[in-house]
């Protein structure tokens, strides 16, 4: 079993689309439970990526295409997570703030997000405040999840709580926050709920707002 | 903040100012001047480790005047030491080419997904063009043009930010063979003629560190440079 998903984190970790959904079916075919697929393998797979991406180890086209093999077992996997039961977690509403276009780490926090049972509402990227105001009331999501890329954009995580504060809306939604340049600092003094340092963790701190962890 | 006894002035930049910084600098000013490699911002840790080794070797207690701006955090945490730190109040290159803040801004609320070339990234190789060899290289042509979409396809333009006319006509033909690769996108080209207003003003205030205003940050021995002190 431990050699399953140790090939199935290995796969990812390669960035391999072809072999890593040939290997959650094979996983499934086996019999192997579809949360444990995915808990124990592809997100294990994704967390190291995350960290090799931080030390300078991985740079941005490896870790697209390791995201890209999570996508393509999450496709084999995703119908498999379903019929086993595993419910809504809850709702998220996610987005690349204003005045920034970068939207690859968000995507990816979107995906897992997914995987781990939310229902996800993705804005897009150049996301106004308002935008999110709307989304909010929209689709009342448990969670708010904010990203930047540039410290020159990252400003507008700070303006965007506010706007949501001046909807009087705050209360209503857990906040956290994410993107290169965001530590928890950062995160601590525009108010946000929390902060996710790669999207793994991303997909941890939501679980726990919705207290699932 | 005043200077106490003038202290020797090192200067530690990037390569991306190396130009400027070689053309504006009087000739008896600094003591040392070392320009470290091109994109280090790329993983921040890096830059910080690197540039925090270039400012302990520096022996004797000098003001270390930075040719950074805050790079994706490449500079947060950095220790003084013994030595006084000056650095640009910028979140990156990009103002310090434009020669302010100001111009910053206004290009960024005109076109917020402008990709800027520079004669040192240009130089460098560090462009979208040159990203798409190597992936195509290592990924193959399908492959390589997806990761290129995924990191590019939401720019608007791409600008050529040179200091004079002649660098314009030197750099223009490398950026146009990248501005028509990045056509796929909807980029549209762009030359702006930047200034080194900023670079000069980082110069006067080494020589005079009560002038730093807001425009530059000043860390005193045993300090330490933080994020928040680049967010305005």
């Amino acid at each position: 079993m431990s050699v399953m998903y140790e090939q199935l984190s290995t796969v990812v970790l390669k960035g391999n689309e072809v072999a890593t959904p040939d290997l959650v079916q094979k996983a499934l075919d086996e019999g192997m439970v579809p949360k444990e697929i995915l808990d124990s393998g592809l997100i294990v797979g994704m967390n190291e990526v995350g960290a090799r991406f931080k030390r300078g180890q991985m740079f941005v086209p490896e870790v697209l295409m390791s995201a890209k093999a999570m996508h393509a077992g999450m496709e084999v996997l995703r119908p498999h997570l379903v019929a086993s039961g595993a419910k809504l977690i809850g709702k998220i509403v996610l987005g690349t703030v204003k005045g920034d276009l970068h939207d690859i780490g968000k995507n990816l926090v979107g995906m897992m997000c997914e995987g781990a049972g939310f229902e996800v509402i993705n804005l897009g990227f150049n996301v106004e405040p308002e935008k999110f105001v709307k989304a909010i009331k929209e689709h009342q999501p448990d969670v708010v999840g904010m990203s930047a890329l540039l410290t020159t954009t990252m400003r507008a995580m700070g303006y965007t709580i506010k706007a949501i504060e001046e909807a009087g809306l705050r209360d209503q939604v857990k906040i956290m926050v994410g993107g290169a340049p965001v530590d928890a600092d950062f995160a601590e003094r525009i108010g946000a709920d929390g902060y996710g340092s790669n999207a793994v963790n991303g997909v941890e701190v939501a679980k726990q707002f919705v207290g699932t962890v | 903040m005043s200077q106490p006894e003038k202290l020797p002035v090192v200067i530690i930049s990037c390569l991306v100012l190396q130009n400027m910084l070689e053309r504006l600098l009087p000739a008896n000013l600094a003591e040392q001047v070392s320009f470290l490699d091109y994109g280090l911002h790329r993983v921040p840790d890096k830059l910080t480790w690197t540039l925090q080794d270039a400012v302990d070797s520096v022996e004797k207690p000098s003001l270390v005047v930075l040719g950074y701006g805050l790079c994706g955090n490449g500079l947060d945490g950095l220790k003084a030491g013994k030595h006084t730190l000056l650095v640009p109040r910028a979140d990156d290159c990009i103002a310090i080419l434009l020669g302010s803040r100001q111009a910053y801004i206004r290009e960024f609320e005109s076109v917020p997904g402008t990709y800027y070339l520079s004669k040192g990234w240009l130089e460098s190789g560090s462009h979208p063009l040159k990203e798409y060899n190597e992936c195509v290289e290592k990924y193959g042509p399908e492959d390589a043009a997806w990761i290129m979409d995924q990191q590019y396809q939401h720019y608007e333009r791409l600008a050529l930010v040179t200091h004079s006319e002649s660098d314009m006509d030197k750099y223009r033909p490398q950026a146009e063979e990248v501005a028509e690769y990045c056509e796929q996108w909807g980029m549209r080209y762009e030359e702006i003629l930047g200034s080194d207003d900023y670079v000069r003003q980082l110069i006067e205030v080494a020589t005079a560190l009560d002038k730093a205003g807001d425009d530059f940050v000043v860390i005193p021995p045993g300090g330490e440079i933080r994020q928040e002190q680049f967010i305005r």
